[in-house]
C-alpha cells in the first residue's frame, strides 16, 4: 500500500468517498468495529453523516457527550457508589459469614440464592462494566477503560481487592483513561487494589522495622515483611511502562523495588495509600543509569514513575499496544510511530495518541479492515448492540462472559487478558460461540432484553448484522438453512446463523 | 498459518457415494482407533512453581540457612539428600515402585525472569527467539505426522488436545489440534434434525468463508463433535475407588484420561495448573504452595490409579517456566528464580533423581541468587519425545538447537 502521510489521509476522510477503501459508511463501521463496541443498527450511516474525524473529536471529549441512558442504567448497581472503605466491611462479614457457614457444615452454594456480601460487589462491577460497553454514548471512552483495565491488570480475586477493585477503576482507571498516561501510572502505582496485587505493599527495605506501637507487641512478628519483593517493580518495567525489550536489567528491577519500598496501604484503613517512612530504603540508587540520591523518600518513586513515563521505550511499547488493540495483533511501524509522535508533541496526552493512531493511513489500510478476532467481550457486547439488545437487571451477561473465558476482573497474570486471534480462537471457543450465538437469536439468553425485527429477512441481516461483508458461502448457507422455515423460526435461525458466523467473529 | 485440513480427502470419496457424512466420518474414524497408543501428558504449572520446596534438597546445608521462614521441615524422604513436599505424599508410592523419574535445577537457558516471555519461549522451544509462530509439541505432531495413504495412522482431531477453552501457544502450529473444556458439553447445542442443520450450515460457512485457524479450528471442532458423540465418554468415568481433585486441575486430569481410555487417538494431551506466583506467605509444610502441591499431586495420583495397566503406554511430563529464588523474600515468599524441578511420571520411566545438582552454596548460584540451570528443557523433552514417542527429527522440534543424546539425564 502507498504510504500516505497522516495530513493527506485526515483530509481523504474528511471529504468523503474514498473509492478504494468502500464506501463512507464502510468506513464509519469500520471505526465502530474498533473505536467503539461495534455497531447499533444505522450507527454506521449516522457516523459517515456525522464524519469520521468529527465522531473521533467527539468521542475523544467525552464529558461533552450526554450519557444519561448509561449512567441511569449503572446506578441500579448500588455497590459502585460504596466507598472502599464500605466495600472492605462487605468483605470482611462475608468472610466471617462464610467461615461460619463452613463451621455449621454448611457446603451448599445455593444458586438460587440472590447474589449479596461481595459476591454481589463483583458482580454489580462485572456488569455494570458490559452496560457501560453496551449503552454508553461514551463509546471510545468506555473501549479506552478496558484497553488501561487490561494493561494495569489486577485480579479481583486476591484477598482484598474483592473490595478495592471496584475503587480502582472509578478512581484511578476511569478518570486517567483520556488523560496523561503520566498520571494513569502514578494513579496505578498507588492504589492499594494494585499494591496488593502486585505485592508492594509488603516490600520493605532489607533490615528495617516496624516501629512499636504501644506496649502490646513486644517482639516483631513472625509474619513482618523483611526485605524488598520485586514483583511489582519487575511488572511496571516488563509491562506496565518500558516493555520486556525496554532495556532494563535485573539489577534495575531491584532498584526499582528498592525505590518503591514503602508505598503501601494505611494500615488503619486498607483502603487508602500510605507512604512508610520506616520501610523506606534510603541508600543511593541507580536505574538505567538515573542517579537516585541517597536520603530520598516518597518523592523518588513518584520522581521514577515520571520518568519511566515519559521514557521511549514507554512511549514505544505503550503506542505498539495500542495499535495491536486497534490496527492489528501484529502492529505496523506506521502507525506506532504516529502514537510516538503524538506522544511526544502532547507529552503523554493519551486522547492525541489514540487520535493519531486512528487518523493513521494504516487504520485505514484496506489490510487491517476485518482483520481482527473480537475477544469474547467484544463478541458479546457487539452482538447485543449489533440487535439493539439492552441489558436486563440480571447479573446472565456477567457470568455468560465468565463462560466464555474472559469473566472481568478475573484474569490472574499481569498480563491482563490477551489481543492476539490465536488467544481466542479455537474449537471450544467456536462453540461457545456458536451457541451463544443461536441462543441470543432466540431470545433463550438470560441477560438480553430485545425483540427481533418482524421485518427482517437475509438482505437486512447481510446488511445489518453482516456490515456488507458476508462471502458467497455465508449467503449461500443462510439462504439454504432457511429455505422452509416458517417466517419466526427463520429469523431466528438468520440471526444465530448470522452471529456465529465468521465474518461476526471479525472486527 | 493454514493447518493441513485431515480426513478430508477420504470422507469426500465417500461422500460422493451419496453417502451421509456423518456416519462416514465416524465409520473412518473406527477403523482409525489403534490401541496401544502412546500417550504423552504435558502439564505446565504455570506461574513458577518454588521447585526448592515441591522436591525439597534438604541434605544441601544452605536450603535451610536460606529460608528461615519457609523451609520445609518434614520434607519425605527420597535418597537421603531430596525429598518431597509432604503435600506430596500421594506421588510417594510411584517413586517407591520406580515409576518417577524427578529432574531437578531443570530449565531454560534464556536469562529472563519475565513469566510472559519464559513461558513462551519453553512453549515455543525456542529460548530466545520471539518469532518462532508456532509450539514444540505441534512440531512434534509434524514431524510425525502419519501420511494419507497410512490408513492405520490416519490423523484424529484428538491427537493433540488441550484442556481448556483455548489452544495455549505449546500446540498452536500447523498440525490439527483441539482445545476441549467439558467433553459432555462439547458441540453445537441442540439434537435431532434441528441440531444436524444447524451444525450444517455452521460447518459449512466456516469451510468456504473461513481461513486459517478460524476454518481449521471448527474443521477440527466438528469432526471431534462427531466422535466424542459417538464415543458416548460416560462410559469412561473413573474406576471404582479413585477419586479426583474436584478442582479444575482434577477435572482436567479426568478428562484426559476419558479421552486416552476411549482410544480417540490422543498422542499429546496438555493441561495446565496455575497458583505457583508464591511472592508472598508461601508458607513452609502448610499454607498456599502446600495446597497447591496437595491438589497437584493428588490430580496426578488419581489419573496414574484410574488409568492402571494403561499407564505401560503414557508419560506424563510436568514443566514450569522458572523457578524461584533460592533465598526468602522480605514478604515470607520467593522471587522470580531460574531452575526447577520437573518430572516424569509412567511407562518407561526410570525412576531416581536424575541430571546434575549444582547445590545452593552461593558461590554457585546463578546471578548469586538463583538455583543454576543444569538440564537444558530441550535436553529433557527431546528424550522424551524421542523414547517415548518415537520422534525422529528433533531438529525440526526444537531448530537451532544441536540435540545430543549424551546430554540426555536418562529419565526414560
Amino acid at each position: 500500500m502507498r504510504r500516505l502521510i497522516p495530513a493527506v489521509s485526515a483530509l481523504l476522510l474528511l471529504t468523503g468517498p474514498l473509492t478504494a477503501q468502500g464506501t463512507p459508511v464502510d468506513s464509519a463501521v469500520h471505526l465502530l468495529n474498533r473505536a467503539a463496541w461495534g455497531p447499533r443498527p444505522g450507527d454506521g450511516e449516522r457516523v459517515a453523516a456525522q464524519g469520521i474525524t468529527a465522531w473521533i473529536d467527539a468521542q475523544l471529549a467525552p464529558q461533552r457527550l450526554d450519557d444519561q441512558r448509561a449512567e441511569r442504567f449503572v446506578g441500579r448497581y448500588r455497590t459502585l457508589a460504596q466507598s472502599p472503605e464500605a466495600l472492605l466491611r462487605v468483605y470482611d462479614e462475608s468472610r466471617r459469614a462464610n467461615r461460619a457457614r463452613q463451621r455449621a457444615g454448611d457446603t451448599a452454594r445455593g444458586p438460587d440464592r440472590p447474589p449479596a456480601g461481595i459476591a454481589l460487589v463483583t458482580l454489580d462491577l462485572q456488569q455494570a462494566t458490559i452496560a457501560r460497553a453496551m449503552l454508553s454514548e461514551r463509546q471510545l471512552y468506555e473501549v479506552l477503560v478496558d484497553v488501561w483495565t487490561n494493561h494495569f491488570n489486577v485480579f479481583l480475586g486476591k484477598n482484598i481487592n474483592r473490595a478495592l477493585t471496584t475503587d480502582y477503576i472509578a478512581s484511578a482507571i476511569r478518570p486517567n483513561a483520556l488523560g496523561r498516561f503520566e498520571d494513569l501510572l502514578l494513579a496505578t502505582a498507588r492504589h492499594p487494589a494494585m499494591l496488593v496485587y502486585l505485592d508492594n505493599a509488603q516490600s520493605v527495605a532489607a533490615g528495617a522495622v516496624r516501629p512499636r506501637q504501644g506496649r502490646r507487641r513486644a517482639a516483631q512478628p513472625a509474619r513482618a515483611p523483611r526485605g524488598i519483593n520485586e514483583n511489582y517493580a519487575r511488572e511496571l518495567l516488563e509491562l506496565h511502562t518500558l516493555g520486556v525489550d525496554g532495556g532494563y536489567t535485573q539489577d534495575d528491577v531491584i532498584a526499582v523495588a528498592r525505590i518503591l519500598t514503602g508505598w503501601s496501604l494505611d494500615p488503619g484503613s486498607r483502603a487508602r495509600f500510605a507512604y512508610r517512612a520506616w520501610a523506606h530504603d534510603t541508600d543511593a540508587k541507580q536505574v538505567m543509569g538515573q542517579e537516585f540520591r541517597a536520603g530520598g523518600g516518597e518523592d523518588e518513586g513518584v520522581a521514577l514513575l515520571r520518568w519511566l513515563a515519559d521514557h521511549p521505550s514507554t512511549m514505544r511499547h505503550v503506542s505498539a499496544k495500542l495499535c495491536a488493540r486497534f490496527v492489528a495483533d501484529e502492529p505496523p511501524d506506521g502507525c506506532i510511530d504516529a502514537g510516538v509522535h503524538a506522544w511526544e508533541r502532547s507529552g503523554g496526552n493519551i486522547a492525541a495518541v489514540v487520535r493519531a493512531i486512528l487518523l493513521s493511513p494504516e487504520f485505514w489500510a484496506p489490510e487491517h479492515r476485518a482483520n481482527k478476532i473480537k475477544t469474547p467481550f467484544e463478541f458479546l457486547v457487539s452482538a447485543a448492540r449489533a440487535l439493539d439488545a439492552v441489558p436486563d437487571t440480571t447479573f446472565a451477561l456477567a457470568r455468560q462472559l465468565a463462560r466464555l473465558g474472559q469473566p472481568l476482573f478475573l484474569c490472574t497474570p499481569p498480563t491482563g487478558y490477551p489481543e492476539r486471534m490465536e488467544s481466542w480462537i479455537s474449537s471450544s471457543a467456536l462453540f461457545d460461540r456458536f451457541n451463544l450465538a443461536l441462543g441470543i437469536a432466540a431470545g433463550r439468553m438470560p441477560g438480553l432484553v430485545m425483540q427481533l425485527d418482524r421485518t427482517l429477512d437475509q438482505a437486512t441481516v447481510e446488511a445489518g448484522i453482516l456490515q456488507g461483508r458476508a462471502s458467497p458461502t455465508t449467503r449461500e448457507t443462510l439462504a439454504s438453512a432457511t429455505a422452509d422455515l416458517r417466517p419466526g423460526e427463520r429469523r431466528v435461525m438468520l440471526v444465530g446463523l448470522a452471529l456465529g458466523s465468521p465474518e461476526f467473529q471479525r472486527q | 498459518m493454514d493447518r493441513r485440513v485431515f480426513v478430508r480427502a477420504g470422507s469426500l470419496a465417500l461422500l460422493s457415494l451419496g453417502l451421509d457424512p456423518i456416519f462416514l466420518d465416524r465409520a473412518a474414524y473406527a477403523t482409525a482407533r489403534r490401541t496401544g497408543r502412546k500417550t504423552l501428558v504435558c502439564i505446565f504449572q504455570r506461574g513458577a512453581v518454588d521447585g526448592l520446596n515441591m522436591i525439597v534438597p534438604h541434605g544441601d546445608p544452605f536450603y535451610h540457612r536460606a529460608r528461615p521462614r519457609i523451609a520445609v521441615r518434614n520434607a519425605l524422604d527420597l535418597d537421603g539428600y531430596f525429598g518431597l513436599h509432604p503435600s506430596m505424599a500421594p506421588l510417594l508410592p510411584f517413586w517407591q515402585a520406580g515409576t518417577l523419574g524427578i529432574v531437578h535445577a531443570a530449565g531454560s537457558p534464556a536469562r529472563t525472569r519475565s513469566h510472559f516471555d519464559a513461558q513462551d519461549f519453553m512453549e515455543s522451544g525456542t529460548p530466545e527467539d520471539k518469532t518462532t509462530e508456532d509450539g514444540w509439541l505441534n512440531r512434534h505432531l509434524v514431524a510425525t505426522q502419519p501420511t494419507d495413504h497410512d490408513r492405520e495412522h490416519i490423523d484424529t482431531p484428538f491427537r493433540g488436545v488441550a484442556m481448556g477453552t483455548q489452544l495455549p501457544r505449546i500446540l498452536r502450529g500447523t498440525a490439527p489440534a483441539l482445545a476441549i473444556g467439558n467433553l459432555q458439553t462439547f458441540g453445537v447445542r441442540g439434537r435431532g434434525a434441528a441440531g444436524d442443520r444447524i451444525s450444517q450450515a455452521f460447518e459449512s460457512m466456516y469451510a468456504g468463508g473461513a481461513s486459517g485457524i478460524v476454518a481449521s479450528s471448527s474443521a477440527e471442532g466438528f469432526e471431534a463433535m462427531r466422535m466424542l458423540r459417538a464415543a458416548d465418554m460416560g462410559r469412561y468415568g473413573p474406576r471404582a475407588g479413585v477419586e479426583y481433585p474436584r478442582s479444575t486441575f482434577g477435572q482436567s486430569m479426568e478428562r484426559i484420561a476419558r479421552l486416552i481410555k476411549a482410544d480417540l487417538g490422543t498422542e499429546i494431551a496438555f493441561a495446565d495448573v496455575g497458583g505457583w506466583d508464591t511472592h508472598v506467605n508461601q508458607g513452609a509444610s502448610d499454607g498456599q504452595l502446600a495446597a497447591r502441591l496437595r491438589d497437584f499431586a493428588s490430580g496426578l495420583a488419581a489419573f496414574v490409579h484410574d488409568l492402571g495397566e494403561r499407564m505401560a503406554d503414557i508419560v506424563i511430563l510436568t514443566m514450569s517456566e522458572f523457578g524461584r529464588t533460592v533465598a526468602e523474600n522480605g514478604s515470607i515468599g520467593t522471587d522470580h528464580g531460574r531452575a526447577t524441578a520437573m518430572m516424569v511420571l509412567g511407562g518407561g520411566t526410570r525412576g531416581g533423581m536424575h541430571g546434575r545438582w549444582p547445590g545452593l552454596d552461593p558461590a554457585n548460584l546463578a546471578d548469586g541468587r538463583d538455583l543454576a540451570v543444569t538440564t537444558d528443557f530441550r535436553d529433557l523433552f527431546g528424550e522424551v519425545l524421542v523414547k517415548h514417542l518415537g520422534t525422529t527429527d528433533l531438529q525440526q522440534v526444537f531448530p537451532a538447537f544441536a540435540a545430543d543424546s549424551q546430554r540426555w539425564v536418562g529419565a526414560l
